[in-house]
C-alpha cells in the first residue's frame, strides 16, 4: 500500500540536503542547513569563560537562542531551545572545559509556507459570533526542529567544541493509514494524525562503544513527539527514522572531509 | 596492537577502554606513540611552552589577566618578566599587546603566562610596540610557524622588510617602517590560508607586482 507523497518522493526518501559551514565571520563556528525548502542557520560563539547562575560550575554550561524568520519570541521559541539545550548537552563531552559558557544561536532563514491558524468559535455564545480565540498553531513548523539540530552539530563542529558523536535528526509522521512517512515538507505534516522528532546519535564506526551492555548504535537520544500513534506505531518510527540516519550520517561525514580535504591542500 | 602506552595529544580522550576524537580533523601520528587531531579553528586550546599572542584586559593584586582566545582567560603573575621586582612591576595599561609564553594549563584553572623563557631571560617576548596586529585561525598561524619557512613569508620577505610576531592562540602582529608594507603582508597572510605552497607564491607575486606599479 503506497502513499502518493505531493513532491514524488518515497515514504523513506529524504528531501534534498544542503550544508555549508564556516558562512559567517565573527561567531567562532557557523553552519547552515537546508532539507528541501527549510533553511536554518546555526551559530556558536565559545567557549567563553563564566556561567549562567545556577549552572553546574564543574561542566561547560551551554545557551541556546532561537530566532524565528519572523514574530516574536513566544512559548514555542523557549520550548525550541530547551530540547536544543539538552540535545546539545548529551552530545558534548562537558568536563573538558569547566566553568565555561558556548552560546549557540540559531536562526530560522526559511520555513516553507506560512504559519497555519485556526479561529475557534465558542460554541455556547449565539448572540454575537466573535472569534473568541484565535489559537495560531505552532506545532506546524515543516521539520524545523531536525533541520535545527543539523545545522547545530555542525555549527559546533566547525567551532571546534569537544563532542563525542554527532546527532542527527529527522521527522517520521504517521498517515491515516498506520504508514510511516520520513522527513515531511510543510504540507504532508498537516496532514498526519502523529509525528515524532527523532534524534540519533552517529558514532564512529570502527569501535562502538557500549552502553549498559547494548552498543550505542541502537541508542537514542532525543524523541519529541505530537498527536496520538500507539506504541508499536512508534517503535516502527523509530525503526525507520534510524535506516534512515545512515544516510544523513554519511552526508555529513562527507561533508566534513570535503572540507578538510581543501584546507589541507595549504599544509 | 600489543601492549604500549600511547600518548594522546589535541582532539582525543579516552573513555575506559575506547580513544574516540573529539573534534574533526586530520588524524595525525608521529613515531614512536604520540597520536592527535589537527584541525584549525577560530579559538585557542591552551598548551604549555606555546608561544601566544594576549591582550592585557586588567591587573590586580600583582596579576596581568590576560585574554588569549582560550575558554578561560589567562593569569600573569607581574613577575614574570625578566629584572622585575616588587616594585618594579611593568605597567601595562588595558588592550596591551604582549607576547608570551604558555607555562602551565590545567583543567578548570586559568592558564598561566610568563614574559620570560625557561632560563628567566627576557628574549623575544614583552610588549609588542607601534605595528598592526590581526586574527587569523590556529591552522594559519601553525603554518606560519612551520619550518622550513613558510612559502608566504619567504616570498614576502624576498622583496618587503618587515617585522612579525605569530601567535600559536591565531593572532598575528606586524610592522614595518611604511604603513602600506604592513598592509600588504596583512593581506597577503591572510589570503593565503587555503592555498598550497605554489599557489602561495604565485600570490604574492601578483601581489606585489600590482603595488610596485
Amino acid at each position: 500500500m503506497e502513499i502518493d507523497r505531493e513532491d514524488g518522493r518515497t515514504p523513506n526518501q529524504l528531501r534534498p540536503l544542503a550544508c555549508s559551514r564556516n558562512i559567517l565571520h565573527r561567531p567562532h563556528g557557523s553552519a547552515s542547513w537546508s532539507q528541501g525548502d527549510t533553511k536554518v542557520l546555526a551559530a556558536v560563539y565559545g567557549p567563553k569563560p563564566g556561567t549562567r547562575k545556577n549552572e553546574n560550575p564543574e561542566k561547560a554550561c551551554f545557551e541556546v537562542i532561537w530566532k524565528p524568520n519572523s514574530g516574536q519570541i513566544g512559548k514555542a521559541e523557549k520550548e525550541f531551545e530547551m530540547i536544543l539545550k539538552k540535545t546539545i548537552q548529551s552530545i558534548c563531552v562537558l568536563t573538558v572545559n569547566p566553568n565555561t559558557t558556548t552560546s549557540v544561536i540559531i536562526q530560522v532563514v526559511h520555513d516553507d509556507g506560512s504559519v497555519s491558524f485556526f479561529i475557534m468559535l465558542d460554541n455556547h455564545v449565539t448572540m454575537s459570533c466573535h472569534p473568541l480565540a484565535i489559537r495560531i498553531s505552532s506545532d506546524l513548523r515543516d521539520g524545523l526542529l531536525p533541520c535545527a539540530i543539523n545545522a547545530a552539530c555542525a555549527a559546533l563542529v566547525d567551532a571546534g567544541i569537544p563532542m563525542k558523536h554527532l546527532a542527527v535528526a529527522i521527522c517520521c509522521c504517521l498517515a491515516d493509514s498506520g504508514y510511516v512517512v520520513l522527513d515531511p515538507n510543510k504540507l504532508e505534516e498537516k496532514k498526519m494524525t502523529a509525528f515524532a522528532y527523532l534524534v540519533f546519535p552517529n558514532t564512529t564506526l570502527s569501535v562502538l562503544p557500549e552502553v549498559e551492555g547494548e552498543p550505542v548504535e541502537h541508542g537514542i537520544i532525543t524523541s519529541v513527539t505530537h498527536g496520538v500513534m500507539s506504541v508499536d506505531d512508534y517503535f516502527l518510527c523509530v525503526e525507520n527514522g534510524r535506516a534512515a540516519t545512515a544516510s544523513l550520517s554519511a552526508f555529513f561525514r562527507k561533508n566534513f572531509q570535503q572540507s578538510q580535504g581543501a584546507s589541507s591542500k595549504a599544509g | 596492537m600489543t601492549n604500549q602506552t600511547i600518548k594522546l595529544g589535541s582532539g582525543l580522550r579516552q573513555d575506559s577502554d575506547a580513544i574516540s576524537a573529539m573534534r574533526a580533523g586530520k588524524f595525525s601520528y608521529s613515531k614512536p606513540n604520540k597520536y592527535w587531531v589537527e584541525s584549525s579553528h577560530k579559538r585557542y586550546i591552551p598548551r604549555t611552552e606555546d608561544h601566544v599572542l594576549g591582550i592585557v584586559v586588567d591587573y590586580k593584586a600583582g596579576n596581568f589577566w590576560v585574554d588569549i582566545k582560550g575558554p578561560q582567560i589567562a593569569l600573569l603573575p607581574g613577575l614574570a618578566f625578566e629584572g622585575a621586582t616588587r616594585r618594579s612591576i611593568p605597567k601595562f595599561e588595558a588592550c596591551t599587546l604582549l607576547y608570551l609564553r604558555v607555562v602551565k594549563t590545567n583543567i578548570g584553572m586559568n592558564p598561566e603566562l610568563s614574559g620570560t623563557d625557561a632560563s628567566g631571560k627576557a628574549s623575544v617576548f614583552g610588549p609588542l610596540k607601534d605595528g598592526f596586529m590581526f586574527e587569523t585561525s590556529t591552522g594559519l598561524s601553525r603554518m606560519l610557524l612551520s619550518s622550513p619557512t613558510c612559502p608566504v613569508l619567504e616570498a614576502l620577505g624576498k622583496k618587503l622588510s618587515f617585522e612579525i610576531a605569530t601567535g600559536l592562540n591565531g593572532r598575528v602582529w606586524v610592522n614595518a617602517a611604511a604603513p602600506r608594507s604592513v598592509i600588504i603582508v596583512a593581506n597577503a597572510i591572510m589570503n593565503s590560508e587555503t592555498l598550497s605552497a605554489t599557489q602561495q607564491r604565485i600570490m604574492v607575486e601578483k601581489l606585489l607586482a600590482k603595488i610596485s606599479d
